[in-house]
């Protein structure tokens, strides 16, 4: 190897410096081989979470519409503007809702930036549920990634509590009446119910305590628990061979090393070593291709996409900041957001079946999913029509919570009198 | 007995007294790791709150005349006067803690849309219960007070 020849002079050392420090945090140049485009994708931290090669189904847009990753870009974006917006933010009653209105006068950026973090939550909450949605539809919860679908249903909830914890920081009117009803749901929960509200509250009722507990959820507990679980969803992933797809015998295509001259193509041997696609040095699986670069470019490509979005709308629509905290007169009708307008609206019914009993099933259902629907057929197949029960079940489900939230949105009025929109 | 018997019998003796060491520490760690989590939530747990006092003044009962029906939002106590004498009727929704307002026909919440009548009987909506009447005391000084800790029957007016 010719790396190894000692600099003379201190002026050569001196020279070779910039190189050298590059060349130590990159292990790798930019990839020209097939071996180097796996040794980049090996090598790299920020890479190393993909595999060397990803089967060509995973990469199809249709399939997968890129929901999972939308989700996570969403989650980055809120972690990055949440961190900016914390310093302006003051967790004080006194204090929080002057600090929304010095957001838009007086912070450069503030409005943009504030719009950001909501919408990236609205959106989050919105592509999540989309996500599951996806891998219902196309059985990918099946085994072996039964446990991965727990895990999701987790990183859901975590998202709608981060989200709920999220608007009550500005301290305006839904903040104030969402604490309030949300805290009165916890306490119609059995035996722990009213333990429950007042630890979440940490008093009788909603004022600082509470406000500062929520401070903390939000900006500490929610995003570390959400990190880790994110982890954990990824890790699965590989563990469990990589997305779901149509069980078709994997097709070996032998590339035997060429041992004349220049590196050996297609050997990536271990690197590749996970449940599925199987990979011995000088064999590549079929129908897959290297993730550097199509699997790269797939997800910068929904990246830009994302934060496109996201900017289109944030410059377009300012997030709502209802009138300061007024105890003495609840909005009417004091709505939440929408995502949790159907919620809104079953325990405008009944509060403990609404708010406490149903969703509890709902949740229940949902992490039990992998575990009861056990026949195998139909993986990375939307609307397979081996599946044609489960999908009507779950579309049902999927139905009903719109048209909740479509009755709680529009056609509910002053006092949550049924009033027509039109 | 041979050397080979004796090996395996101080194997057995181990293997138990293993098993035994084993299970002792997991019960330890258990415990340990369970206290730990209540500590945590009995420091989740104020000891003293910030909030409304239970018992507080609301002026001297003149300031009441007989038709009165006045909502203290922050105590969230509605004072009513009839000729019968005064009472105090929560205007927390039973339902889900909103402030209910004093409509034509009693109260009303603004929520989820529960609806009470004069006396804060369920008379529409999801609200379970009605709205509870707090028990009203003279105070030494002519002040009448309201104690929430304390609910009386519905119809038990305060004579004055």
């Amino acid at each position: 190897m010719k790396e190894a020849t000692q600099p003379k002079t201190i002026w050569g050392t001196i020279a070779e410096l910039p190189n050298n420090v590059w060349k130590s945090i990159f292990r790798n140049p930019l990839p020209s081989s097939e071996r180097g485009r796996s040794a980049t994708m090996f090598t790299n931290f920020f890479l190393h979470l993909h595999p060397v090669r990803v089967h060509r189904h995973t990469l199809k847009a249709t399939y997968t519409l890129g929901l999972g990753l939308i989700s996570l870009f969403l989650f980055l974006l809120l972690a990055l503007s949440g961190i900016l917006l914390l310093f302006y933010y003051v967790p004080s009653t006194a204090q929080a809702y002057d600090r929304m209105l010095d957001l838009r006068g007086t912070v450069a950026f503030g409005t943009v930036l504030r719009n950001m973090h909501r919408w990236s939550a609205h959106g989050m909450v919105a592509v999540v549920f989309l996500h599951m949605c996806r891998v219902f539809f196309t059985g990918a919860y099946k085994k072996p990634r039964e446990f991965n679908w727990v895990v999701g249903v987790i990183l859901l909830l975590l998202t709608l509590f981060g989200s709920f914890t999220g608007y009550l920081l500005p301290w305006d009117q839904l903040a104030f009446w969402a604490i309030t009803v949300g805290a009165e749901i916890a306490a119609y929960a059995p035996i722990l119910g009213s333990e429950v509200q007042f630890l979440l509250l940490g008093d009788y009722s909603v004022g600082q305590e509470a406000l500062l507990r929520f401070y903390v959820l939000h900006v500490v507990v929610l995003p570390l628990l959400i990190t880790l679980f994110v982890a954990i969803h990824f890790w699965r992933i590989r563990k469990d061979g990589g997305l779901a797809r149509p069980e078709q015998p994997d097709t070996v295509v032998e590339t035997p090393m060429t041992l004349t001259g220049g590196e050996p193509r297609g050997a990536f041997g271990l690197m590749g070593f996970v449940r599925k696609p199987f990979t011995k040095v000088g064999n590549v699986p079929g129908n897959t291709v290297y993730s550097w670069p199509d699997l790269l470019t797939a997800e910068i490509f929904v990246l830009v996409l994302t934060i496109a979005a996201i900017l289109v709308i944030s410059i377009s629509f300012d997030a709502p900041l209802e009138e300061p905290v007024n105890v003495m007169h609840p909005p009417n009708p004091a709505k939440a957001p929408w995502y949790f307008l159907g919620l809104q609206e079953m325990v405008s019914y009944s509060a403990f079946w609404g708010g406490v009993g149903i969703p509890t099933l709902e949740v229940l259902l949902l992490l039990m999913i992998p575990y009861l629907d056990r026949r195998p057929g139909g993986e990375g197949i939307w609307f397979s029509k081996q599946r044609l029960l489960a999908n009507t079940l779950f579309m049902t489900f999927v139905v009903i919570n719109i048209i909740l939230i479509i009755i709680g949105t529009f056609f509910r009025g002053p006092n949550w009198a049924l009033v027509s929109p039109f | 007995m041979s050397k080979k018997g004796l090996e395996e019998l101080s194997e057995q003796g181990q293997s138990s007294r293993r098993r035994f060491l084993f299970w002792l520490s997991s019960a330890l760690l258990a415990g340990s790791g369970l206290i730990s989590a209540v500590s945590n939530l009995v420091f989740m747990r104020p000891r003293a709150t910030y909030g409304q006092p239970s018992r507080f003044a609301i002026g001297r009962p003149a300031e009441f005349p007989v038709g009165t029906r006045i909502s203290m939002n922050v105590e969230k106590v509605c004072v009513v006067r009839e000729e019968a004498g005064l009472a105090a009727i929560s205007i927390k929704c039973t339902h889900l803690g909103c402030t209910v307002g004093v409509s034509e026909t009693g109260f009303a919440c603004p929520c989820h849309g529960s609806r009470f009548d004069q006396d804060g009987n369920v008379i529409g909506g999801p609200a379970p219960q009605a709205l509870p009447w707090y028990k009203l005391t003279l105070a030494p000084n002519g002040d009448l007070e309201v104690d929430k800790s304390v609910t009386i029957e519905q119809g038990t007016y305060f004579g004055v």
